[in-house]
């Protein structure tokens, strides 16, 4: 009966509204597809069985690994159909259970010829009233609660608060003593414990504005950019090493680290420090010293393995190119719009209005950058100078003719070719090919056939790794230096000049001796064999026209067998490496030497060709670095130089000229960041232009479904997701376009994701418990009404963090004790216990505010505040990171080793503040990982809080925390007479007050018998130490 | 808790320069231990959460062979490939490190049936050949790619990015602890180096810190890190030890607060961290190992000991409630030769031989003496590698990288042994038939430790997170 009802009334508006089809599906089709297609087709199953999904109008439209499961309007078509009608042979749905009763078959049939209907994707898209999706109020719409008993002198914060807690029937708690709150405010400004002696001035001002000096002086501190900072660098995931498996230190990335510090102590406006980290270069093109800004989409890992070392095309190069790329735009998303837009990656966002189409245009806004070193000069004057050199030298070298010298720069480009003439005459070499006696490898399998020019050609089954020898006679009385030519053939893979597949070769060492006959052979019977004697001749000064990157010339003989010199990729050329003898020696008429040639890194990077000749020309001797052919006619003398010849030579000089003066520049700066272009690292080289990114079927690169260009998000409703951009293909223009959009004061989610991270900063919890996440599966806002307030004060207030907070600590909120008794000792009033035992009922964990949290140091604010107490914390700022470990890197191809417990204390690096630390992703330091210090893999929000056994171990027994105990007994020694006052002075230092009889009983009885750094050492362990109150 | 003695620490020297204290807490409670142990385990052990149905283990070790071990040299027999080595096929290269196939290679390795089940084994492998009764082939895994940390992440922690939770991690938050002596989760990695992510490949991702696995070097002055305080601190005595921590237990009880639990947790973690400097030691002290145990894992050989001693350690490690033991044979850091990554050479005499040997004996002996101790039947034992080789040659000798398949088996609790499931095509190029990924050994896992791996989820930056991300299947057909 409901069912012909149904279908006539679907009948009856086949013209009219496609509301009506709608409610049909709802009503119908939708419990159909529950009761049995989700067990194995959607996400609340968490099952995709053969890639389908029938729980939103896109999983059946992509359909699964047959193609779309629904045409709207063809029933024959659809896979759907087919399935339950069993008509696919095998594929017989529902799988193993009873076939669908004709009845619910035909309604499906229906809703398909229909156009199938289905609302489930305007049910995503008009997300509008999803609380962070919805515009921020206009300001005058902000209103802060008037009935509240907090009074008119009262803090707006605290009139939202209250509010809040009144409705639950709740009080809050008094304020903080003053030690308590200058303890406080120093560890969640500055990371660091109050010094005793701004303790004592703070107790003792009486002044009504004393709690705002101290917050002033706080403020204005540099101390306070290195903590804040440090928030930031949790969220961003700045780490200063790669991660995955070559976990390659970034030595280039501190820049970054200091940038964002500077940025906190000079309270660069919110807008601007979003804007910076996104598109320093574009949007401030004017000031080059924000570039190490753009080290934010950077500073994630990195999987040098894949993007560096696989060659272009591989499906591990794609899918690392895809990731390095959703590394960005999670990075972006969750920390500027605190939304999980990563989940659209394989599919709509299960539970929020982002669809896969949002995601990959995310994608493609970074789709023109790579992460490298990029070279920057903060000077900008420097810059146009390098700039300008740099364009007219490539100009120069494609045209000669391009930019015909001035008149002036003529006459004194006149002068210095005289000199440089000069100088390279002196630097001509005559190399006389060395007389081939013989050359054998160690593993008999390498043939050497002898070319007519001299040269030697290597053939036979190429070694894993092979060691040449070659004995050589020469006349030369004086022997200076060795020259080692490789040469390309067309007999050698990709024409040589090595045996590797790629034609590379890797010499690990080459080694030079004189063969002379031990003894007196002379004397000897002629019939004997002579015994020979080699003595090496140790080389210096190594050069070659060409290195390897990261396989220079001075590696063949740094002594060491794993590194080597290569020539990738200037394969089929001719190269030469040339070696001064550290002590050339006299040589008789025809003497013997013999060569060496070590080549063990294996995989037959072996030498296909190659010649031997050496000089006695006074060193120094190097590789010229001139093309032979032009040196020859610099030989002849001025007047016999054809005009071609002489304008061949003036250009030549021309651009040794331009280059000496490019090179004579201060050096450029670097930072680790993105780029569009960059100089390439082997198989990593920057894209020329973005790269088409297409919405990938369940992310899976075998399945492009359309291409995208770069946009937002179109469920911030307030804004354009479409940037309007006049050069599609200038990937700088799209991060700008993303930077603006983000930064609008119309973006809702980009100011309450701020101000609520600063009130998580502040409480140890934000008024949004899930700082990375405003969508369905994060938290809802315990003060909706207050975040928007902040929100807009902050946005309309300039995005001052300094204002923000002024705002948040000078509140009663957050000058309440967090001593829940306290609410009861203060007053003895009845009524207050009475709202203390419903606090604990009512809101146990605080969630209301109704006292301050009590929060455990952090890890970094352990180490600091243990060098702050010893006296040994170096308040040095920025730079190059502190490697607080014993560091040794032999194999340039792997992670370096590292290693915190041999690490000596009392180094230099050691007394730096945590934030100056460097951060190995794979190899963090165990000690302040035992306090939850961030993994940088993945962002970091909110930090836990953990107590672990490993975790006392750590603060008993760490090598640095001793040590620190020592120097802290030292001190107390200096400062304090009797152990009883150094017994308090050591409170004072670590807890922020004075020791009761008892303790300083206690811990005064422990030191005179095991001496004070014992008693130092229980104190750092007290929880009196590790906890704020 | 005591500066570390010198020479080689024993459970004796430590208890009895203890004396009163914590130690004596905690050596009651090490006494105690085993009765602990024999005891049911818990519907829900501390720490942990309830599982969702009658588990059939209770402890994991894995097994991960660095480098990318070769199928087509150990368990993937190939008649195919055995007759038509040299042939050039046309293979399409999808990962690796060449750009193209080389000719066919036949493994140089004796093929030969073993045990009931008729398992398939090289020469290579002649000890791990007379256990294959008790394994459960995964004869087609295959993973999403052929580089090598990637494919690491992938079968330490089912993503080929960094940041996730590694499977002890998971074991550790679902099952918690069997022991207050020893950490829930140990990593013992290869003595000769680290993986090649480092301490990433046990690391607990965005878990609470507490599910981080414990690096143990046995080999170091402090086998866990700050076990015992460093020589260098010449102010921590004996003496100094017990009655600072005395001191230390009064002001942190004298300090208090209601409703705030963390305080006397901290007061318990010392507790616990006293109880570890008892156990770890002890745990290393294999004196009272018999000959006949040892020589079973391999000591008194070069090439086995290494790794014998900590395939013994993880036994020991298992008998004393340790839930979860990654066991690391190779490693990343110490270059090209100290791990399966035999691109050069496969043949006898070459690095792969070396991995080989130094693996098949200790892994044996792990296996024999699991059974013969009992614990087999509630211990998974899991082995793998980051992904398996190619069948054609790269160079003359070695083989290339291929996620496209490779081979991994499970033994032990709730495993069928001899049981088979799987099938690559004709010359191990790719898995064709019943093919299996991380995934689904590690849904398999947690299925017989009593958890479905579709409901063990933990909330991250807006997503329930699984071990198994959005895929995993319980392979049935290994199931006893």
């Amino acid at each position: 009966m409901c069912e012909i009802v149904w279908l006539v009334g679907v009948c009856a508006m086949m013209g009219g509204t496609a509301l009506r089809a709608e409610d049909f599906f709802t009503a119908k089709v939708e419990p159909l597809l529950r009761q049995h297609c989700y067990e194995c087709h959607s996400h609340s199953a968490g099952k995709m069985k053969g890639g389908l999904t029938l729980d939103s109008r896109s999983g059946w439209a992509e359909g699964g690994d047959g193609g779309p499961a629904v045409v709207p309007g063809k029933p024959g078509e659809s896979r759907l159909l087919k399935a339950v009608r069993h008509e696919l042979g095998d594929l017989q749905m529902p799988s193993k259970k009873p076939k669908l009763a004709d009845a619910d078959i035909a309604t499906l049939a229906r809703w398909i010829e229909l156009g199938a209907p289905d609302p489930r994707v305007q049910a995503a898209a008009a997300e509008a009233a999803w609380w962070s999706l919805k515009p921020l109020p206009r300001a005058v719409e902000t209103s802060v609660p008037r009935s509240s008993p907090a009074g008119a002198s009262a803090s707006p914060i605290d009139a939202f608060i209250r509010a809040k807690l009144d409705a639950h029937g709740l009080a809050p708690s008094p304020e903080a003593d003053r030690v308590t709150l200058i303890r406080r405010l120093t560890f969640d400004l500055h990371g660091l414990p109050p010094p005793p002696e701004e303790i004592a001035a703070f107790e003792t001002d009486r002044a009504a504005d004393a709690y705002t000096r101290l917050v002033e002086r706080l403020l204005a501190s540099p101390r306070y950019g290195e903590r804040w900072a440090r928030h930031w660098l949790d969220v961003v995931h700045y780490g200063e090493s790669n991660g995955l498996g070559m976990d390659r230190p970034r030595f280039e990335a501190w820049p970054y680290r200091d940038y964002v510090i500077a940025a906190f102590n000079a309270d660069k406006p919110y807008a601007r420090f979003v804007q910076e980290q996104l598109a320093a270069d574009a949007l401030f093109p004017n000031e080059p010293a924000l570039i190490p800004a753009l080290g934010f989409a950077a500073a994630g890992p990195f999987n040098q393995s894949a993007l560096v070392e696989q060659v272009d095309g591989t499906d591990c190069k794609r899918l690392a190119l895809n990731l390095d790329r959703d590394d960005m735009v999670t990075s972006t998303a969750s920390t500027f719009l605190s939304l999980t837009v990563h989940c659209a990656r394989c599919h709509e966002h299960k539970f929020d209005p982002i669809s896969q189409r949002d995601y990959y245009r995310l994608q493609a806004v970074f789709a023109g950058v790579g992460r490298a070193v990029r070279n920057y000069d903060a000077d900008p004057r420097l810059r146009v100078m390098r700039t300008t050199l740099s364009k007219l030298i490539a100009e120069l070298e494609k045209n000669p003719a391009a930019h015909p010298p001035a008149a002036a720069e003529r006459v004194e480009l006149g002068r210095a070719q005289i000199e440089w003439e000069k100088s390279l005459a002196a630097q001509a070499v005559n190399w006389i090919p060395l007389e081939v006696e013989k050359v054998s490898s160690v593993t008999n399998t390498t043939l050497f056939t002898r070319l007519d020019d001299g040269s030697w050609l290597a053939s036979g089954t190429a070694a894993d790794k092979d060691t040449y020898t070659i004995r050589v006679r020469t006349k030369l009385s004086k022997l200076t230096a060795l020259r080692l030519e490789v040469l390309p053939d067309e007999r050698l893979p990709m024409r040589g000049p090595g045996r590797q597949d790629n034609g590379n070769l890797h010499l690990s060492e080459i080694r030079l001796s004189l063969a002379s006959v031990s003894g007196s052979s002379a004397s000897a019977p002629a019939l004997l064999p002579v015994a020979e004697k080699l003595t090496p001749l140790a080389l210096q000064n190594p050069t070659a026209d060409f290195n390897q990157a990261g396989w220079g010339i001075e590696r063949a003989i740094d002594g060491k067998k794993e590194t080597a010199w290569g020539i990738h990729p200037q394969i089929g050329k001719p190269h030469q490496a040339v070696f001064e003898l550290k002590q050339p020696p006299a040589l008789t008429n025809g003497a013997a030497l013999v060569i060496e040639l070590d080549q063990l890194h294996g995989q037959h990077h072996l030498i296909g060709r190659f010649r031997v000749s050496a000089t006695d020309r006074a060193l120094p001797v190097r590789t010229p670095t001139l093309p032979l052919e032009l040196l020859a006619k610099l030989a002849r003398p001025e007047s016999e130089r054809t005009d071609a010849e002489r304008k061949q030579l003036f250009d030549q000089h021309r651009l040794v000229f331009l280059k000496r003066q490019l090179a004579e520049l201060p050096p450029e700066q670097k930072v680790w960041s993105i780029a569009g272009d960059f100089a390439p690292v082997r198989n990593y080289k920057p894209f020329k232009e973005p790269l088409p990114i297409a919405v990938l079927r369940r992310g899976d690169l075998k399945q492009p479904l359309a291409t995208v260009g770069p946009g937002a998000l179109a469920a911030v409703g307030t804004l354009s997701p479409e940037f309007a951009l006049t050069n599609p293909n200038d990937e700088a223009a799209r991060r700008a376009a993303l930077a603006r959009w983000i930064t609008s004061p119309d973006n809702m989610l980009t100011w309450r994701s701020i101000v609520n991270r600063v009130w998580h900063w502040h409480f140890g919890r934000g008024l949004v418990a899930t700082p990375n996440d405003f969508g369905r599966m994060g938290a809802l806002p315990t003060h909706p009404e207050l975040l928007d307030w902040l929100a807009v004060q902050f946005r309309d207030g300039g995005g001052s963090f300094k204002q923000l907070h002024r705002l948040i600590v000078s509140s009663a909120t957050y000058r309440q004790s967090s001593v829940a008794a306290d609410v009861r000792r203060r007053t003895g009033d009845a009524t207050d216990l009475r709202l203390l035992t419903s606090a604990a009922t009512i809101d146990s964990d605080n969630r209301l505010l109704w006292r301050m949290d009590r929060p455990r140091l952090d890890a970094e604010s352990v180490r600091d505040a243990l060098l702050a107490a010893s006296g040994r914390l170096d308040l040095t700022m920025g730079g190059p990171s502190a490697m607080q470990f014993q560091f040794a890197d032999p194999n340039k191809e792997v992670s370096p080793r590292v290693d915190y417990a041999a690490f000596d204390p009392d180094s230099p690096a050691s007394f730096r503040r945590s934030v100056y630390r460097f951060l190995f992703r794979n190899l963090n330091d165990p000690l302040l990982d035992a306090f939850d210090a961030v993994d940088p893999s993945l962002s970091t929000p909110s930090r836990h809080a953990t107590t672990t056994p490993l975790q006392a171990l750590s603060l008993w027994n760490n090598r640095f925390v001793l040590r620190q105990c020592e120097h802290l007994a030292a001190r107390l020694e200096r400062e304090a007479g009797t152990v009883e006052a150094r017994i308090d002075r050591a409170f004072r230092l670590l807890c922020a007050r004075a020791p009761t009889p008892a303790e300083t009983a206690l811990l005064t009885g422990h030191a005179r018998q095991h001496g004070l750094a014992s008693a130092c050492r229980v104190l750092v362990n007290s929880n009196e130490f590790l906890f704020v109150n | 808790m005591l500066g570390a003695p010198p020479g080689s620490p024993t459970r004796r020297d430590f208890i009895s320069q203890l004396g009163a204290g914590f130690g004596s807490v905690a050596l009651a409670s090490l006494l105690h231990e085993s009765g602990l142990l024999a005891a049911e385990v818990p519907a829900s052990a501390p720490g942990g959460r309830a599982p969702h149905h009658r588990p059939r283990a209770k402890q994991v070790i894995q097994l991960f062979m660095l480098g990318g071990a070769s199928q087509c040299d150990t368990f993937d027999y190939k008649p195919e490939l055995q007759r038509r080595g040299g042939e050039k096929v046309n293979f399409t290269v999808t990962g690796g490190t060449q750009a193209s196939a080389g000719p066919l290679l036949k493994s140089p390795w004796d093929w030969r049936q073993h045990g009931q089940s008729g398992r398939w084994v090289t020469s290579a492998l002649p000890h791990l050949a007379q256990c294959v009764d008790d394994m459960a082939f995964l004869m087609a895994m295959h993973a999403p790619t052929s580089e090598h940390s990637a494919g690491q992440t992938m079968q330490t922690s089912g993503f080929v990015v960094p940041g996730f939770p590694t499977v002890g991690a998971w074991v550790s938050y679902a099952l918690g602890k069997l022991t207050d002596n020893l950490p829930v989760f140990v990593a013992l990695p290869d003595p000769v180096g680290l993986p090649w992510t480092g301490k990433a490949a046990w690391t607990n991702g965005f878990l609470p810190a507490l599910h981080q696995g414990t690096m143990l070097n046995p080999a170091a002055e402090n086998p866990v890190p700050d076990l015992f305080a460093p020589k260098s601190a010449g102010f921590v005595t004996a003496a100094s030890e017990r009655a600072g921590l005395d001191v230390l237990a009064q002001l942190n009880r004298a300090q208090l607060q209601p409703g705030d639990s963390r305080l006397e947790a901290r007061i318990a973690s010392y507790e616990l961290a006293a109880r570890m400097q008892l156990a770890v030691p002890d745990v290393l002290d294999l004196r009272g190992e018999t000959d006949t145990t040892k020589t079973l894992y391999g000591f008194g050989d070069a090439k086995t000991e290494p790794l014998g001693r900590n395939c013994l350690i993880a036994r020991r490690l298992v008998e004393r409630g340790v839930r979860f033991v990654q066991l690391w044979c190779g490693s990343g850091l110490a270059g090209a030769s100290g791990n399966w990554d035999n691109h050069g050479d496969i043949t006898p005499g070459s690095d792969f031989e070396r991995m080989c040997v130094r693996s098949d004996r200790p892994i044996a002996g792990l296996l024999h003496d699991l059974k013969a101790r009992g614990l087999l039947d509630e211990t998974i034992v899991l082995w793998t590698t980051e992904f398996g080789r190619t069948p054609y040659s790269q160079g003359s000798k070695g083989r290339d990288h291929n996620g496209n398949t490779f081979v991994s088996w499970m033994a032990g609790g709730g495993i069928k042994g001899g049981a088979t499931y799987g099938e690559s095509d004709e010359f191990s190029f790719r898995a064709a038939r019943d093919t299996t990924m991380c995934y689904d050994q590690h849904a398999t896992m947690l299925h017989l430790l009593g958890y479905d791996h579709e409901r063990l989820v933990f909330r991250h930056n807006g997503a329930d997170r699984r071990l198994t991300d959005v895929h995993g299947q319980v392979i049935r057909e290994i199931l006893a």
